[in-house]
């Protein structure tokens, strides 16, 4: 598999490292309730398609990507900055 | 009053280039003309250039009036008069000086404008050159290093042998493409294990470049 960085350009999937879903929203620790709490740890969904992830281009940039990719194909159709995706104030 | 013991504990320090105990000239490998030629780089200054958030256009113009070279925003190279800057990463930067001459006070009037940190002594450099270089770098470059791809000034992050290094391409010599690499020093020694497993069976000439000022 290959991801195109936007700052290196396409580069073999062994350069970076997965971290998974990118789109978790942490709830606010204090008022949150423990079952909230369990879901934001541990809950994950498993989608056979597309899935939204955070990968890690550490033997290039260093910079964290969010990936698009289909979880049946590995077809990739978005990569992007984590930074500079667009974030609300619990992300 | 006693007299004041003279007796000396000094150590005598010097400095050690990255290569020192690792690689030294030579040749190595098959006979009958180097298929690569390895020049050791060392004597120069180098530093990170991280701009601080919003900073890099201030850091690129000071870098600029400076030294007459813009911070590249793409990953490549600019050279001017006896300095380079190295595309690093998003907003990062290598900033290399032929000597070290000088250097601190630049790093000084740039500090302002994000982390800069001199790290001359924590990088081993090498330039690799010869008929066969994109033989033997294809043996550990995960990347098309061939002209079309990978133009002159171009510059890669990557890694060689699991060891991150930094690769870029300068101008053409008599046996076509030269490329310099710069391994973190720690790792001096494995990447050049691999470059001399990779590299014997082409045939490879080794030098050490002159250094260039006081260290």
């Amino acid at each position: 598999m290959r991801i195109t960085c936007p700052h290196c350009g396409a580069r073999d999937a062994q350069e970076f490292t997965y971290l998974g879903a990118a789109d978790l929203k942490r709830p606010d620790g204090m008022a949150a309730t423990e079952a909230a709490m369990t879901d934001y740890v541990y809950q994950r969904e498993n989608p056979a398609g597309t899935h939204r992830e955070l990968w890690y281009h550490g033997a290039g940039c260093h910079a964290w990507l969010v990936v698009t990719r289909d979880t049946r194909n590995h077809a990739i159709a978005a990569v992007e900055a984590a930074k500079s995706r667009k974030t609300g104030a619990a992300a | 009053m006693a007299e004041i013991a003279t007796v000396s504990t000094a150590v005598s320090w010097a400095p050690r280039g990255a290569w020192a105990g690792i690689a030294q000239p030579g040749s190595f490998g098959a006979t009958g003309g180097a298929g690569v030629l390895a020049t050791l780089l060392d004597g120069f200054g180098l530093a990170t250039l991280i701009a601080a958030p919003g900073a890099a256009p201030a850091l690129s113009r000071i870098v600029e009036a400076r030294l007459g070279i813009a911070l590249p925003q793409a990953p490549k190279i600019a050279s001017g008069q006896a300095h380079d800057a190295i595309w690093a990463g998003p907003d990062q930067w290598l900033l290399r000086a032929a000597s070290r001459d000088g250097f601190a006070g630049l790093l000084a009037e740039l500090a302002p404008h994000g982390a800069v940190s001199d790290q001359s002594d924590a990088r081993a450099a090498v330039r690799l050159s010869g008929p066969r270089v994109r033989d033997l770098l294809a043996k550990g470059v995960m990347l098309d290093l061939h002209p079309a791809a990978f133009a002159v000034g171009d510059v890669a992050l990557t890694s060689i042998a699991h060891v991150g290094v930094q690769i870029w391409r300068l101008a053409d010599g008599p046996d076509g493409s030269v490329f310099e690499i710069l391994v973190p020093r720690s790792m001096a020694g494995s990447f050049w294990a691999w470059f001399t497993a990779s590299a014997a069976e082409f045939g490879c000439a080794v030098t050490a470049a002159p250094v260039a000022g006081p260290r």
